[in-house]
């Protein structure tokens, strides 16, 4: 393999890197501006947006393209470590997106912060990870890049060393990532004991074909374990809402907005091949048939009952939330729910809606922790009764945080209802039991517009207090030194309320790329 | 029963009661000191199983690196160290958890065919040649997780005014 | 040499797995949770090297080149949980979890 072959495809991720370790030789130099490190951040980020974007064949940004078109949806040939398939950019797109958004943010941050260039080069060494995610093609490959990004996530949870809440949550984040680590690798080794491999095609087509049941189901559900601890799937979300809440904000939105997904991409590749390899050999020749169990339908069951119980739970105990971050915590635990919808039918319909939800959730939780962030450097306390008559001392911010809520809560002409809407309907479509996951989804979209609409009411519809905003909590430090909402987030955060409504209004450029990519994905699998 | 089949055995019941006592005893110096007991004796099982190689990493890295890095972790954290409170809270949730995946592991054992194939001899250049060729990207992720840890370890100990 | 048998590497690995999980579980010490994550990765490592060697082709080496990168990995990670654990004694003088408490309600 000569070099040239390989940094083609790699563009991004080079860029990336190069970013990360010039940034850190900037910490040695003893450079560490935010504002100049935010612009290299947003450079970097937003360069590879546009290469990748150019990949996916967007026509004006063609000139940015840098992957051989040839290898774009190749048919695997051999077992190979990565692949690009169109789904995979798109999920490459999102990504960056939601890392530019944050370094974008960012650059608000107070400008004196020692520390400065390691949240950067952590953050963009995160981001690099995510973007290997979505080429992986094998288990190992797969888990090594997401821990890429867990170590550096773990790492960024801690920034704020001398707060204990801030360690406190790396803390937690570490041990849970830990055991979600071994749980996975543990079923990864499981794999490549009945199979000899650890390339997804080879397992996804070994367990049609070749019958280890229980290891084989035991390995799946060490997967299953490991991973949703990562997408905060509902017997393993505990961890969730402490992290986020004692996470500095703008690492909040990183986390919710955007690592959260590398875990769906990673539901996508490693279950989506057996479940349609079992289904396109028909139930009768797989060999789990003779045995006790039928692999494909067991998986798909288990994912179902796992997408309601989230999306239910995550529901109801952001209804009894009294403090804004634990409230959006809990709500992004339960729209992991709705997207997990996607993976259980897996059908190209089905796969197009958990992205666009995907792609959705980045602009809406993302924006809304990033809300958080302002408002606390505002001087707000966390309670959502501090943020009393918001809407009409801050008439804008509160638009904009209504318009995400909106959003979330899925409100036509909002992007919120346009990955909603094809999704459900998908479920509809694929019959059977789906149904029933679309059923849940509208049912749980309903009891969510309860604590979105209290929300509203507070914002806009209660008086403000009438002596000047006392926190009825202490503020979390990071209000401290930052004065007022800052330039980055301001623009970030407009910038996330137009692209919310424009693309719940024009939806058809992402849908349409989405749809195409998605069914390429069915047939590359299968 | 052969020489292996006892070494194997004696080995593995070693490896369990070190990784039980390692979790038990009262002070954290013994812990180190059954934790690297443990490390050492999984490495031996390692060269029963042909791979000298992983054994001697194994040696090096976890019975030598890893032991002095937690042994340096009590040091620093030392005012702790004899007061370990809830040492043994049992809990019934864990300990279902770890009996279920225990249970289900041997459950999966009748479904080999009873180890038909021999032992894959000592190759250093096919290990070579999995490491660095095809899969050489697996290495290049470990450099990338590597570069992240240190990194972000080294700012979060490093002394310094805010 | 003959070959070992199958059902006591995977009750090994197993076990040691559980131990792992529990002891992840269970303690409050931080530095014992590091050492139970240890035992738990041993598990899977082991399982790693163990259908390596007796992989039915020469491609199955692939599983000892995973345990070597495996047993980097793990280091990092000691690494960096006792990176957090030393920051939180230098401004809390405790590596207790259970104390960790400043986030729950």
């Amino acid at each position: 393999m000569d070099a040239s072959s390989f940094i083609g495809p790699f563009v991004p991720e080079l860029l990336l890197l190069g970013a990360v370790l010039l940034v850190f030789l900037f910490d040695v130099l003893g450079i560490r501006r935010n504002e100049g490190l935010s612009t290299i951040a947003v450079a970097a980020t937003s360069l590879a947006l546009l290469s990748v974007l150019g990949d996916l064949g967007f026509a004006p940004l063609g000139v940015f393209a840098t992957l051989p078109p040839a290898l774009l949806d190749a048919a695997p040939t051999g077992a190979p470590l990565y692949a690009f398939t169109s789904l995979g950019l798109i999920f490459q797109a999102i990504f960056l997106l939601s890392a530019l958004l944050v370094c974008l943010a960012s650059a608000s941050r107070p400008s004196n912060e020692k520390g400065a260039p390691i949240f950067y080069g952590l953050l963009l060494l995160a981001t690099l990870g995510m973007l290997l995610v979505a080429v992986a093609t094998d288990l190992i490959f797969l888990l090594l890049a997401i821990e890429v990004t867990s170590i550096s996530t773990y790492l960024l949870v801690a920034y704020h060393r001398r707060e204990s809440r801030s360690l406190e949550a790396a803390m937690k984040f570490f041990i849970i990532g830990a055991l979600s680590t071994v749980l996975s690798f543990y079923g990864a080794s499981l794999l490549f004991g009945a199979y000899d491999s650890t390339n997804l095609f080879a397992i996804g087509r070994a367990t049609s074909t070749v019958g280890f049941p229980v290891l084989v189901l035991l390995g799946y559900g060490f997967l299953i374990a490991g991973l949703a601890f990562k997408v905060t799937l509902v017997p393993f979300h505990a961890w969730a809402v402490d992290v986020y809440d004692g996470a500095p904000s703008d690492v909040s939105a990183f986390l919710a907005g955007g690592t959260k997904k590398i875990g769906l991409f990673a539901f996508f590749l490693v279950f989506l091949g057996p479940i349609l390899y079992i289904k396109a050999i028909g139930a009768g020749e797989s060999p789990f048939q003779g045995g006790a169990l039928d692999l494909g339908p067991v998986l798909t069951l288990t994912l179902a009952v796992l997408a309601v119980i989230t999306m239910t739970v995550g529901n109801l105990l952001a209804l009894l939330q009294k403090e804004m971050k634990r409230m959006l915590a809990y709500s992004s635990i339960s729209q992991a729910g709705y997207m997990l919808i996607g993976v259980t039918i897996g059908t190209a319909p089905a796969i197009t809606g958990a992205t666009m939800q995907i792609f959705a959730h980045v602009l809406m939780k993302g924006g809304a922790f990033l809300v958080v962030a302002g408002v606390a450097a505002l001087g707000i306390g966390p309670l959502i009764d501090d943020w009393k008559g918001l809407g009409t001392r801050r008439p804008l911010l509160g638009a904009a945080f209504a318009l995400m809520l909106l959003s979330l809560a899925g409100v036509p002409l909002t992007v919120g209802f346009v990955s909603k809407f094809v999704l459900f309907s998908s479920a509809v479509q694929a019959q059977g039991y789906f149904v029933w996951l679309a059923v849940a989804g509208l049912l749980n979209s309903a009891l969510s517009v309860f604590y979105y609409a209290r929300v509203l009411k507070v914002i806009f519809f209660d008086a403000a207090p009438t002596v000047p905003v006392a926190p009825t909590a202490p503020p979390p430090a990071e209000a401290l030194p930052a004065g007022g909402l800052g330039y980055g987030r301001a623009v970030t955060i407009g910038l996330i309320a137009v692209l919310i409504v424009a693309f719940g209004v024009y939806p058809q450029p992402v849908l349409g790329a989405i749809q195409a990519a998605a069914q390429h994905f069915i047939t590359v699998g299968a | 029963m052969s020489l292996e089949e006892l070494a194997f055995l004696a080995l593995a019941v070693v490896a369990l009661a070190t990784a039980v006592a390692a979790l038990l005893v009262r002070e954290l110096v013994h812990t180190i000191l059954w934790v690297s007991v443990f490390f050492v004796d999984l490495s031996a099982i390692y060269f029963l199983l042909e791979a000298p190689f992983l054994g001697v990493l194994q040696l090096g890295v976890y019975a030598g690196a890893v032991t002095i890095l937690l042994l340096f972790g009590i040091m620093v954290t030392r005012k702790r160290i004899f007061s370990r409170d809830a040492a043994t809270g049992l809990g019934p949730i864990p300990l279902a958890l770890a009996a279920v995946t225990f249970i289900f592991l041997i459950a999966s054992v009748g479904e080999f065919p009873n180890s038909p194939t021999p032992l894959q001899t000592y190759a250093p250049a096919l290990l070579s040649a999995q490491l660095f060729g095809p899969n050489g990207p697996w290495l290049l992720l470990l450099g990338l997780i590597m570069l992240s840890g240190v990194a972000g370890a080294i700012y979060l100990v490093r002394e310094g005014r805010e | 040499m003959t070959a070992l048998p199958v059902e006591g590497f995977l009750v090994l690995s197993g076990g040691l797995l559980a131990i792992g999980i529990f002891g992840l579980l269970t303690r409050r010490n931080f530095i014992l949770i590091l050492i139970a994550v240890e035992i738990a990765m041993n598990a899977t490592i082991l399982n790693f090297v163990y259908f390596a060697a007796f992989a039915p082709t020469a491609a199955g080496l692939s599983g000892q080149a995973i345990a070597v990168v495996l047993i980097g990995f793990a280091a990092t990670e000691v690494a960096v949980g006792l990176a957090i654990v030393l920051a939180l004694n230098r401004i809390q003088g405790t590596i207790n979890v259970a104390q960790a408490t400043e986030l729950k309600e």
